[in-house]
């Protein structure tokens, strides 16, 4: 039997050690430490609970059980918010090429035919967006989040919810540091002027 | 600065704390200009309510779904470790007791064996001696089973016959162990299609 330690009060890096030395209960903190910050990426990236907590499982399953190749000179947390996002993005531009199968127009002839499927794909996601705000997202801040580009979600969650700074942000989606810069910056334009009308501090 | 208001990327500069040359007259303008004031301020607010949004939950069984498919390896060397560490004792006083115990059980192993590779002329000597012994008398014992099994002449025709013998009754020895063990077969397979 493994020696019991503290390990909430150990840094990552030394419970990925022991999680390395093949430790249940490090992998299990891992998650502990983890599982809400991967979860609400997601979450605010894809918009559905159901997809998002599969999608945090993948991304999970893809870093512990691959826990040896971790080099300890980069943030785990980083390595596991690049995985969410990939996994996010992918699973965005999926959703994006069904609908637009669905909708009839893999080949649209003409921009009037894209525009149209672009709009029904807006569509989905407002009616989607709707029934979620109504129960857990309710917020005018949430809802103005929605409404950014996938890019700028990722970078404005992982700058001001998760407090990363710009250099750490380039590192972790693999972006030029301008880029960043430029994505929270226009993102951080588009909330002000989504919340332009709504009054007091809460949003 | 004066004569204008404050650009967007101006307003970011000073939303991020930025410290650098140029960011002073920025600051000084939003002193002195209540409406890039009011900006500034609005945007600090957007920030803030970001940085108010909460973690959200997965549901409860999330870990568990998690870990049910994540391969948890022990290198062979932590699993001897931990095997080692499992016989240390707790107390301090137990593992002194342990460490002085080892620490005599090594000091004696190794004075025998110095010993024993200064005096291996000895040591052979004895060593071949009680071989001869326990040969004489695993011979005895042998040729006693053989003698009160087969009789006194198989003993008689082991000796004469050396090698050839011995493989002759091996041979044969094996031969029916091998039939008892088949017939003994053929009966259970009988014994058991009747029931």
């Amino acid at each position: 039997m493994a020696p019991s330690l503290d390990l909430a009060n150990l840094p990552d890096a030394d419970v990925v050690t022991l999680a390395q030395q093949g430790r249940e209960a490090a992998f299990r903190e891992l998650l502990r430490r983890y599982e809400r910050p991967v979860f609400s990426l997601i979450f605010r990236m894809v918009r559905d609970r159901e997809i998002s907590e599969d999608l945090a499982q993948d991304t999970f399953i893809k870093v512990l059980n691959h826990i040896d190749k971790y080099r300890p000179e980069f943030k785990l947390s980083s390595w596991l918010f690049k995985i969410a996002n990939n996994v996010a993005i992918d699973h965005l531009r999926k959703r994006q090429l069904d609908t637009i199968s669905i909708d009839g127009s893999p080949h649209a002839a003409s921009a009037a035919e894209v525009e149209a499927t672009s709009f029904d794909l807006t569509a989905r996601q407002e009616s989607a967006l709707d029934e979620m705000e109504a129960r857990e997202l309710g917020t005018s801040i949430e809802r103005a989040i929605a409404r950014l580009r996938p890019e700028y979600r990722s970078c404005i969650m992982l700058r001001h919810v998760e407090g990363r700074s710009y250099e750490e942000i380039a590192a972790t989606l693999d972006l030029p540091l301008g880029t960043v810069k430029t994505y929270i910056h226009r993102a951080r334009h588009e909330l002000r002027e989504a919340l332009e009308h709504v009054k007091g501090p809460g949003y | 600065m004066e004569h204008r208001h404050l650009l967007p990327d101006e307003i970011d500069q000073l939303l991020d704390g930025e410290a650098g040359f140029g960011v002073a007259p920025l600051q000084a303008h939003v002193e002195s200009c209540a409406q890039c004031r009011a900006e500034l301020a609005e945007a600090r607010q957007v920030v803030s309510a970001l940085e108010r949004l909460p973690h959200l939950a997965p549901s409860p069984m999330f870990a568990d779904r998690i870990m049910s498919q994540v391969q948890v390896f022990e290198p062979w060397h932590v699993a001897a470790i931990d095997s080692v560490k499992q016989w240390v004792p707790a107390s301090r006083s137990a593992r002194v007791a342990g460490i002085a115990t080892t620490a005599v059980v090594a000091l004696v192993v190794s004075v025998a064996a110095v010993w024993t590779a200064v005096r291996l002329d000895a040591f052979l000597f004895f060593f071949d001696l009680a071989g001869q012994r326990v040969r004489v008398a695993l011979f005895d014992a042998v040729g006693s089973a053989i003698a009160s099994t087969f009789g006194d002449a198989a003993v008689t025709a082991l000796r004469v016959g050396g090698i050839t013998a011995a493989v002759g009754i091996t041979g044969f020895l094996a031969l029916v162990v091998l039939a008892a063990v088949g017939l003994r077969a053929i009966f259970a397979t009988a014994r058991r299609r009747r029931t």
